[in-house]
């Protein structure tokens, strides 16, 4: 935005670029303090272009923790069954770790679900009691990691 | 014309096929290829079924494949060109099934339209030998190549006076679809390979072939097999469920595997000079996804089992409540996998001589987006699969520098082709990685093939 208005403005006169700079900063300033009113959104990645949806294998969170960076949010089974004929299910895990402090305020999911490409399976906000009235703004930001089976997964231990 | 080479039309004859002491029947022509279709050289592109019967001399010893029920030959030209069926190769009904034919090396079963080449035999067809070991004699299937299920098959190739290389895959699905093939048949490996050699190809099921599980079927006296059969007897007779079929079944093919071990396993060959008898597999291929990192431990017995997943769910409640209750799980670290790999790689070595093939495992994935490795808890190899593989990998070169271990590595091949497109869950590989894995495979067989020579 800022290059787009330095183009426009490239023949004005340095009061016009000191009237755009201090127009930039209260933009900002207005985003930041939005961002710390926003609800976030945990929709289902595409992880492989494969994939038509996951399973939820385990969930670490509860609505209403307080979440730091690295704190593990879901584990995911992805099993390519459906786009490869194989008779050894092709199926491969993920864990979703947080790269933001957050609160979890709903989940939409239960433990062994299968979900779709897309689905909201979570609601963040950054404020333990901010209104979910409001549409999730963006999607909340995470780190996805292939990981080993273990036994804490709904595959191979209550499937 | 000028430059062009003329098409010519040669008769396809089976060939000489020999076995001491029987003659060779076989079942009238089964089609693999539309009339007149373009084959390449050493494709297969028909088969019959074979049976041996005896000439009234008495021979020592066991009949050859007396535990093999399915015995098959399958035909490939040695150039390419179009191919024809002869009249009445193929006789139809159960006499396509059954062998009713004496084998006739000059025998016409096609015709070849194909251009001339200097040196090559193109009238004899190169034989694809087949052979399999049911789990049970029930699976009687009759159509296809290699039909039925089956606790070993092999396929082996050579002409006179040669004596093939043989390798025993062990590994679980990166292994299986290299050695066997898309028809499970081994019909890549025998394309690939001209040279005389034999592949035998054991299934990961009921056990999958973990270190500790092929240590125990190399190391089990026949006493322990007879503890083991009884505990498992008393466990199904005893319990308070009624044992269904499906834990019946599942319990059966466990015994039968239990009381082999393949690595062991000598064979006989049918080759066009008679019947030879080799020694074990000059090779074994193992794949290091079959390691898990926790296996099940009989509390009593001190045995492993290793069943994958999606097989544990073929038994019923009873076999799964004997895994629940009779066995433990055993956490293993990638220093007891190093140091069950050495222990079975000087087994082998002691036992066979054989060399070991290990297929390593894809170490990196495009599926992942970390940023930061601080978000994972250390040892990251316990959780992270890409750290574990790599580590695991590792593992293999280490051991590699002390051991006559091949690494095969499906890493390297992957990461050139394309791990997304090529190999999108990290284990089952497309067409092209196989072929490039057959060539590797290939190419650490070959230092073995001038020792042998047939007498």
């Amino acid at each position: 935005m800022f290059v787009h208005y330095a183009i426009n403005l490239r023949d004005d006169s340095s009061l016009s670029i000191a009237r755009f700079a201090a127009a930039y900063l209260l933009l900002d300033l207005s985003m930041e303090i939005r961002d710390l009113e926003m609800i976030y959104g945990f929709r289902l990645p595409t992880i492989n272009p494969h994939m038509s949806g996951a399973r939820i294998e385990c969930i670490y969170a509860e609505p209403g923790n307080a979440l730091k960076i690295g704190s593990k949010l879901f584990d995911l089974g992805v099993d390519l069954s459906s786009a490869f004929a194989q008779e050894c299910p092709p199926i491969s895990f993920f864990r979703v770790v947080l790269r933001e402090p957050v609160f979890l305020r709903k989940l939409n999911v239960a433990r062994g679900q299968l979900c779709e490409l897309g689905e909201l399976v979570a609601l963040f906000s950054n404020e333990a009691d901010e209104s979910l009235s409001a549409a999730p703004v963006r999607d909340i930001r995470l780190t996805v990691a292939g990981i080993i089976h273990h036994d804490g997964l709904w595959t191979g231990n209550v499937a | 014309m000028d430059g062009e080479r003329s098409l010519i039309e040669l008769p396809l004859r089976l060939g000489p096929l020999c076995a001491d002491g029987y003659n060779i029947s076989r079942s009238g022509i089964r089609w693999l290829i539309q009339p007149g279709q373009y084959c390449r050289a050493n494709q297969i592109f028909a088969y019959c079924n074979i049976s041996l019967e005896p000439t009234g001399i008495r021979m020592s010893g066991p009949p050859p494949f007396a535990e093999e029920m399915e015995l098959q030959v399958a035909f490939a030209a040695r150039a390419a060109g179009r191919i024809l069926g002869g009249a009445g190769a193929e006789r139809g009904g159960y006499l396509s099934i059954r062998s009713v034919d004496v084998w006739d090396a000059g025998a016409v079963i096609a015709y070849i339209e194909a251009e001339a080449e200097p040196d090559v035999d193109l009238e004899r067809l190169r034989l694809l030998m087949l052979a399999g070991r049911r789990m049970t004699g029930l699976a009687d299937v009759h159509t296809g190549l290699l039909p039925g299920w089956h606790g070993r098959t092999r396929g082996w190739w050579c002409d006179e006076g040669e004596m093939p290389v043989s390798l025993l895959s062990l590994g679980i699905c990166d292994a299986t679809g290299v050695v066997i093939g898309e028809q499970c048949a081994f019909v890549e490996m025998f394309e690939a390979a001209t040279a005389p050699t034999q592949m035998v190809f054991v299934p990961d099921h009921p056990l999958a072939p973990a270190t500790p599980v092929l240590l125990d079927q190399l190391e089990r006296k026949p006493a322990q097999f007879q503890a083991i059969a009884a505990d498992m007897h008393r466990f199904l007779s005893d319990s308070t469920l009624a044992p269904t079929a499906d834990d019946w079944m599942v319990s059966g093919a466990l015994l039968s595997v239990l009381q082999r071990s393949p690595i062991q396993d000598s064979y006989s060959l049918l080759t066009p000079s008679g019947t030879v008898r080799t020694e074990p597999a000059d090779a074994v291929l193992l794949s290091l996804s079959s390691e898990p990192q926790s296996i099940l431990r009989h509390k009593s017995l001190g045995y492993h089992v290793q069943i994958l997943r999606h097989h544990q769910a073929a038994a019923g409640p009873v076999f799964r409540a004997w895994l629940g209750s009779a066995f433990e799980t055993v956490k293993r670290s990638i220093d007891d996998i190093h140091s069950d790999y050495l222990r079975l790689l000087d087994a082998m070595q002691a036992a066979t001589g054989a060399r070991a093939l290990v297929i390593n495992r894809m170490s990196t994935s495009g599926y992942e987006d970390i940023s930061s490795y601080s978000l994972f808890d250390a040892p990251m190899s316990g959780t992270l699969s890409s750290i574990a593989a790599k580590e695991l990998n590792l593992m293999l070169h280490d051991i590699a520098e002390h051991r006559d271990l091949v690494i095969i590595d499906v890493d390297a091949i992957a990461a050139d082709l394309g791990g997304a497109e090529h190999l999108p869950d990290g284990i089952h590989q497309s067409g092209p990685i196989q072929a490039a894995l057959r060539v590797e495979i290939l190419h650490a067989l070959e230092d073995l093939r001038p020792k042998m020579q047939l007498k």
